[in-house]
């Protein structure tokens, strides 16, 4: 699209809501990737609601001020494959590929079932008298980052073109 | 505190009950609009309308159940009815989403 720029930049209004409601959508998306072995939630969705977080940045800012602000450096021409930052989009899909999978070969290692998940229960906890911890966490971070890389490398990649 | 919604008071049960009524009839008539709006601005505010108005069923459907999930559902999709807003209207002005 032609056009002068002052037209397109968005409103102070747009700008501040954005660094107002981001960081809360960010904490209800780790809140759901936590409760996910009990209550509705998990990794997939909370991955969504953080690409949701990420998008609402692509609208409001453009294409280039995760990277300039993010990793300090100046933005290659995201058009293509493999250039800009979509290659550490593609990093975390692998990390979160890994962390899944190794979780389930971690099973394998201790002579159960590939996947097979447990639970524990720690008392006497300082501040939450009760902790629990489910090995589930660890397969529901793994489908976190794979989601989270795979959703902002189709919004990074189409949203350039 | 009591418990929440073990036994909810009969005037706030009426007034729930009459709230998803009411919500579900408003949707109904944004359905309209969506579908015979002329104009494609009509027709995002009518998907806004509904989005917001599902919101509201939800909300007032954890109140009459008990049942915390659904507020996590309304709060789920306030956030994306939030952005898909702000996208559309973007691309109504603009005719391009991210730049």
């Amino acid at each position: 699209m032609s056009g002068g720029s002052l037209d397109r930049e968005p409103t102070v209004i747009a700008r501040t809501v954005t660094r107002l409601v981001v960081p809360v959508i960010l904490v209800t998306a780790v809140a759901l990737l936590l409760q996910g072995h009990n209550l509705p939630g998990g990794g997939f969705i909370a991955g969504v609601l953080t690409t949701t977080a990420f998008a609402l940045i692509y609208i409001i800012y453009g294409l280039d001020y995760l990277e300039t602000e993010l990793l300090h450096r100046r933005p290659t021409v995201p058009f293509g494959t493999g250039t800009g930052i979509v290659r550490e989009y593609g990093n975390v899909f692998a990390a979160g590929l890994a962390v899944a999978g190794g979780g389930g070969l971690a099973a394998v290692a201790l002579g159960f079932p590939f996947l097979t998940q447990g639970v524990a229960f720690f008392e006497g906890v300082p501040v939450y008298h009760e902790f629990e911890i489910a090995s589930a966490v660890v397969f529901d971070l793994g489908v976190y980052a794979v989601v989270v890389g795979a959703l902002l490398t189709i919004l990074a990649v189409v949203g350039a073109e | 505190m009591s418990p929440v919604a073990s036994e909810l008071p009969a005037f706030l049960d009426a007034a729930v009950l009459g709230g998803l009524l009411l919500a579900s009839a408003v949707t109904l008539l944004a359905g309209y609009r969506v579908i015979n709006g002329p104009t494609v601005p009509d027709r995002v505010v009518g998907l806004d309308t509904i989005g917001t108005n599902v919101v509201a069923i939800a909300a007032l459907f954890a109140i009459q159940t008990g049942r915390g999930l659904f507020v996590t559902v309304s709060l789920v999709l306030a956030i994306i009815g939030f952005i898909s807003t702000i996208a559309v209207a973007r691309f109504v002005r603009e005719g391009d989403i991210i730049e």
